[in-house]
C-alpha cells in the first residue's frame, strides 16, 4: 500500500469522524480565539491550575491500585509501597507534591484575577466559581491528608471534623455525620475516603467545565493596563476598537471601554506556548520533588498518644494559629464562624460587595486595603504558626 | 585610694534610665520609621510619569529631620551607654555584656553603615535627583542598616525578658521566643510613629501658615475671618499664591502621615496580641503582671491610647473629607462616632479596684450584680479583645473610606480648617505617650528581674552606691 494512499485513508477516517462530532469545528474554536497581548505570562496560572487537576487525578488512579480504606490497612498499604515499590512511592510523592503546588497556583490565580479586577462584570460567575473551586480544592487536600491513618492523618481528622462543632444548633450532628459516631474511627476513614475520590472530584469537575465555558463566553479580561487608550480621542479609539474586535470580544455586558482590549493574539500559538511552558516547569518541579522529598508516613494512628504534636499541613497553618490565637470559650466560635465564614462568604460574594467599574488597583481602595490586611494577616499567623509549631 | 559613692537610690536611677531610654526610642523609632516612610514616598514620585515634587519634598524633608535628630539620638545614646549603664548601672552592664557581647558588636557595625550612608545621601540628595533609582537604592539600604539595628537591641531586650532558660549562646540569644514578634511589631510601630510625627509637624505648619494668611486678611474689615486657605481662595481674597501653596502642601503632608499613622496601626492589635501571646507561653509570670497584675490597668490604658488614635484619626478624615465636601464624610463621622464609644467601653476598668489581685482579696470577684467588681461584659481577655477586634474593624473601614476619596479625587488640599489641626496635634502625642506606656509595661512586667528568672535587680545592687577602696592595701 502506498503512502499516499494510506494518507487518504486517514484522512477519509478523520472526515467521517469529524461530520459526526464536528471535531475541526472545536478544535478551531478551542485554539483560535483571541487572548489580550499584554500580560499573557499572568494568565498562564489558570491553565497550570488544571494541569495539575489532572495530574492530581491520574496520580490518584494510581494510588487507588494500591490503597485500601480501613483503619487496619490503609498504613499498611501505604507503608509497603515506602518499603518495597519505589515507583508507587514516587507517585505518592508526585500527588503530595502535586496538591502542595496546587494549592499554591490556584491562590496565585485568584491573587491575579483578584488584582486585575477580573471578577467585575459581567464575569462575575467566573469569579464565583473559581472560589467554589478554590474551596474544593482545599477540602481534597485537607480530607486526602487523613486517609494515610498514621498519627498525622488521625489528628487531622480529629481537628478537622471537630470544625464543624461549632456551627450552632447543627454542629454536633454534623460532627456526628462525618466521624461516624462520637469518635474518629473506621467509618470516619470510609466516608472520608468516599468524599475525598467521589464526592469532592465530582463537584470539582462540574464546576471546572462551568468555569471554562464562562471564560469562553466572556473572554479572558487580562487587566487594566490592556484597556489603555493611547490617542487624543478615547471614545473614538475604543469604537474602533470594538468594531474590529475577535471573538470573543466585544464582551457583553461591560462598560464600554472594557469591552475589547487593544491588542490581542491567538490562543494558539502564543498563549498556549506560554501555558505548556509554565505547566512544564511545574511539573518538572513535582517529578523532581516527588522523587527527593516523597510524602512522608508517620507512625500508625494511636489515638491513645499523649506524646504526639499534631502539625497541620503547612497551608492550614494560619487558619490553625488562627484557632490557637483566639481565646477559647465564648470567643473560639466567633473565631471559627463570623470571622473565617464571613472571610470565605465575603470571598465568594467579592463580586457583590464590589461593583465599581473601576478596574486600577488604586483606584478601588475599598477593596484593596481589606484585602492587603487579609493577606497580611495569613501570612504572619502562618510565620507565628512556624514559629510556634518549630521552636524557631 | 577612695572613691566616693554617686548619687541615688534604686528608684532615682530607674526613673533616670527610664527618661533617657524612652526618649532615646522615640528617636531612633522615627529614624527607622521615617527612612521607610521617604522610601515609599520616593517610589510613589518614581512610579508617577509626570513627576510629582511633593513627593521629592517631603523625601527630603525627612531626611533633613533624620539628621537633625540622629546627632541628637546618638548623643543620648552615649549618654545612655556611659553615664547611666556604666557609672549607676555598671555591674549589670558588665554582665550583659558578656551575655550579648556579639549582638553589640553587630549592633555597632550597623551604625557605621548608617553614618555613612545617612550623610552621603543628605550631602548629594538633590544631585541624585537625576538618578532617583540610585537615591532609592540608598535609601533602602540606609533603612536596612537601621532596620537590623533594631534587630539586635531587640535581641537584648527580648532576651532579658525571655532568655529560653538563660542559655547564652548566640543563636538562642537570637531566636529566643518573644524576638520575632518584637520586632514586627516595632517595624510596624516605627512607621506609624514616624506618620504621627509626619502628621504633627505638618499640621503644625499649616495651622502657622494659615494664620499668616488670616492676618493679610485683617486689612478687609468687611470680610469674616476665614477659617482656612481654601475658603480665602474661594472668596479670591487671597493673592499669595506661595503661601496658598504652601498650605496645600503642608495640608498634604498632615493627612499622608496621619494615613500611615492610622493605616499601620492597624496592624499592631494583632501583633501585639502575639507578642503577648508568646509572652504568655514562655514567661507567664510577666504576661500575668501585665494581664492582671500591678500593670493590668497600665494595660487598659494602652488599649485606650490605642483606640484613641483610631478615633482621632476617623473625626480627621472626616472634617477633611466635609471641607472637601467628599461623598460619604457623614459615613465617616459615624465611624469616628462609634469608634469613641469602643474607645469608652475599652477604657472603662474591668474592674473598680487597682488590681485583679485586690478584687480577689476583697473577695468580690463576681458580676456587680451579684455584689462584686466585675462588670458584665465577662473576664478580662474577651472583654480587651472584643473592644480591640471593634477598634480594627472600624478603623479598617474609615481608613478604606477616607482612601476611597482620595483615589476618587473628590480631596482638595487647602480646605480644612485650622481647627482641624489640633487633631494632628493630638495624633503624634497620643502616638507618643502610647510608645512611652508600652516601654513602662514591657521593663516593669518581669520586676523585680533584669533578666527574667536569671538577675534580680536586688542582686545587681548598685557598686557605686557606697564608699570603696581600689588599689588595695598602701602598706
Amino acid at each position: 500500500m502506498s503512502r499516499s494512499s494510506s494518507t487518504t485513508r486517514a484522512r477519509a477516517a478523520y472526515r467521517w469522524v469529524d461530520e459526526r462530532t464536528g471535531l475541526t469545528e472545536l478544535v478551531h474554536k478551542g485554539l483560535y480565539e483571541a487572548v489580550p497581548e499584554q500580560g499573557g505570562w499572568a494568565y498562564t496560572l489558570g491553565s497550570a491550575t488544571l494541569v495539575l487537576i489532572l495530574l492530581q487525578l491520574f496520580t490518584g488512579i494510581f494510588l487507588l491500585l494500591d490503597y485500601v480504606p480501613s483503619v487496619t490497612q490503609a498504613w499498611s498499604s501505604l507503608n509497603y509501597l515506602r518499603t518495597d515499590d519505589p515507583f508507587g512511592a514516587w507517585v505518592r510523592g508526585l500527588h503530595l507534591w502535586g496538591a502542595y503546588t496546587l494549592i499554591l497556583v490556584i491562590g496565585l490565580h485568584a491573587l491575579r484575577t483578584f488584582l486585575s479586577a477580573s471578577y467585575k462584570r459581567p464575569r462575575e460567575l467566573n469569579w464565583m466559581s473559581g472560589v467554589i473551586l478554590f474551596f474544593l480544592v482545599l477540602g481534597l487536600a485537607a480530607t486526602g491528608a487523613m486517609l494515610p491513618w498514621d498519627n498525622a492523618a488521625y489528628w487531622t481528622a480529629t481537628v478537622i471534623t471537630n470544625i464543624l462543632h461549632y456551627v450552632p444548633f447543627i454542629g454536633d450532628g454534623l460532627r456526628q455525620l462525618w466521624r461516624g459516631g462520637t469518635f474518629v474511627g473506621p467509618i470516619t476513614l470510609t466516608r472520608t475516603f468516599a468524599i475525598h475520590i467521589w464526592v469532592l472530584p465530582f463537584l470539582l469537575f462540574t464546576f471546572i467545565g462551568g468555569h471554562i465555558y464562562l471564560l469562553r463566553r466572556h473572554g479572558e479580561f487580562g487587566a487594566w493596563v490592556n484597556y489603555d487608550t493611547s490617542t487624543d480621542n478615547p471614545s473614538r479609539e475604543v469604537a474602533e476598537r470594538i468594531r474590529s474586535a475577535e471573538p470573543p470580544y466585544p464582551t457583553k455586558r461591560i462598560e464600554r471601554r472594557y469591552a475589547a482590549p487593544n491588542k490581542t493574539v491567538d490562543f494558539f500559538p502564543n498563549q498556549l506556548f506560554k501555558d505548556t511552558l509554565v505547566s512544564a516547569v511545574l511539573i518538572l518541579f513535582i517529578f523532581v520533588m516527588g522523587l527527593a522529598g516523597g510524602a512522608p508516613l508517620d507512625t500508625i494512628a494511636n489515638p491513645a498518644t499523649l506524646t504526639y504534636v499534631p502539625t497541620p499541613e503547612w497551608f492550614y497553618l494560619p487558619l490553625d494559629q488562627f484557632l490557637v490565637l483566639t481565646p477559647q470559650n465564648p470567643l473560639i466560635a466567633i473565631g471559627v464562624l463570623v470571622i473565617v465564614g464571613g472571610g470565605a462568604a465575603a470571598m465568594f460574594l467579592l463580586p457583590v460587595l464590589d461593583r465599581s467599574p473601576e478596574r486600577r488597583p488604586t483606584r478601588r481602595p475599598e477593596i484593596l486595603v481589606p484585602a492587603i490586611f487579609v493577606i497580611f494577616a495569613v501570612i504572619f499567623l502562618a510565620t507565628l504558626g512556624v514559629n510556634r509549631l518549630y521552636s524557631l | 585610694m577612695t572613691l566616693n559613692p554617686i548619687p541615688g537610690d534604686l528608684l532615682t536611677n530607674g526613673v533616670l534610665v527610664a527618661i533617657v531610654v524612652l526618649l532615646h526610642i522615640q528617636i531612633a523609632a522615627f529614624l527607622i520609621g521615617a527612612t521607610t516612610l521617604a522610601i515609599v514616598s520616593e517610589a510613589i514620585g518614581m512610579a508617577r510619569r509626570s513627576g510629582d515634587e511633593r513627593h521629592d519634598r517631603l523625601g527630603h524633608g525627612l531626611l533633613k529631620a533624620e539628621i537633625y535628630l540622629f546627632s541628637t539620638g546618638a548623643a543620648v545614646a552615649i549618654f545612655f551607654m556611659i553615664i547611666i549603664l556604666g557609672a549607676i548601672w555598671g555591674r549589670f552592664f558588665v554582665a550583659l555584656q558578656q551575655i550579648t557581647f556579639w549582638v553589640f558588636f553587630a549592633e555597632a557595625l550597623t551604625f557605621v553603615a548608617e553614618v555613612v550612608l545617612i550623610y552621603t545621601l543628605y550631602a548629594n540628595w538633590n544631585r541624585l535627583r537625576v538618578h532617583r533609582p540610585a537615591r532609592l537604592g540608598m535609601l533602602f539600604i540606609l533603612n536596612l542598616a537601621q532596620w537590623w539595628q533594631m534587630f539586635f537591641i531587640d535581641v537584648v531586650a527580648s532576651f532579658m525578658l525571655s532568655p529560653n532558660g538563660g542559655d547564652t549562646n548566640f543563636l538562642n540569644q537570637i531566636l529566643n521566643p518573644t524576638e520575632i514578634p518584637l520586632t514586627i511589631h516595632r517595624t510596624v510601630g516605627n512607621i506609624a510613629w514616624a506618620g504621627a510625627a509626619v502628621a504633627f509637624v505638618a499640621a503644625f505648619r499649616y495651622w502657622r501658615l494659615t494664620r499668616n494668611v488670616e492676618h493679610v486678611t485683617g486689612s478687609q474689615p468687611s470680610l469674616k475671618p476665614a477659617r482656612s486657605v481654601g475658603a480665602l481662595a474661594v472668596q479670591g481674597v487671597v493673592a499669595e499664591p506661595v503661601e496658598m501653596r504652601e498650605a496645600r502642601y503642608w495640608d498634604w503632608v498632615a493627612q499622608w502621615g496621619a494615613m500611615w499613622a492610622v493605616g499601620v496601626t492597624l496592624l499592631q492589635p494583632w501583633l501585639g496580641y502575639s507578642y503577648a501571646k508568646e509572652i504568655q507561653l514562655h514567661e507567664y509570670p510577666a504576661w500575668f503582671t501585665m494581664m492582671f497584675g500591678d500593670l493590668s490597668n497600665v494595660f487598659l490604658v494602652q488599649i485606650t491610647l490605642l483606640g484613641a488614635i483610631f478615633t482621632i484619626g476617623s473625626a480627621y478624615f472626616w472634617r477633611r473629607m466635609r471641607a472637601s465636601g467628599a461623598a460619604h464624610y457623614r459615613r465617616q463621622g459615624f465611624l469616628a462616632l462609634l469608634l469613641l464609644l469602643v474607645t469608652v467601653f475599652a477604657a472603662q476598668p474591668a474592674w473598680f479596684a487597682f488590681t485583679y489581685a485586690d478584687v480577689v482579696a476583697a473577695h468580690l470577684a463576681r458580676p456587680f450584680w451579684d455584689g462584686g467588681l466585675l462588670n458584665p461584659f465577662g473576664d478580662f481577655i474577651p472583654y480587651k479583645v472584643s473592644a480591640l477586634i471593634a477598634m480594627v474593624f472600624l478603623g479598617l473601614w474609615s481608613l478604606t473610606i477616607y482612601l476611597r476619596s482620595v483615589s476618587r479625587e473628590q480631596m482638595r488640599p487647602g480646605l480644612i480648617g485650622r481647627r482641624s489641626q489640633a487633631l494632628l496635634l493630638g495624633l503624634g502625642v497620643v502616638v507618643s505617650v502610647m510608645m512611652i506606656v508600652m516601654g513602662v509595661i514591657r521593663e516593669n512586667s518581669r520586676q523585680p528581674y533584669l533578666i527574667s528568672g536569671e538577675l534580680t535587680i536586688h542582686n545587681q545592687q548598685i557598686i557605686n552606691s557606697q564608699p570603696s577602696d581600689v588599689g588595695g592595701s598602701t602598706g
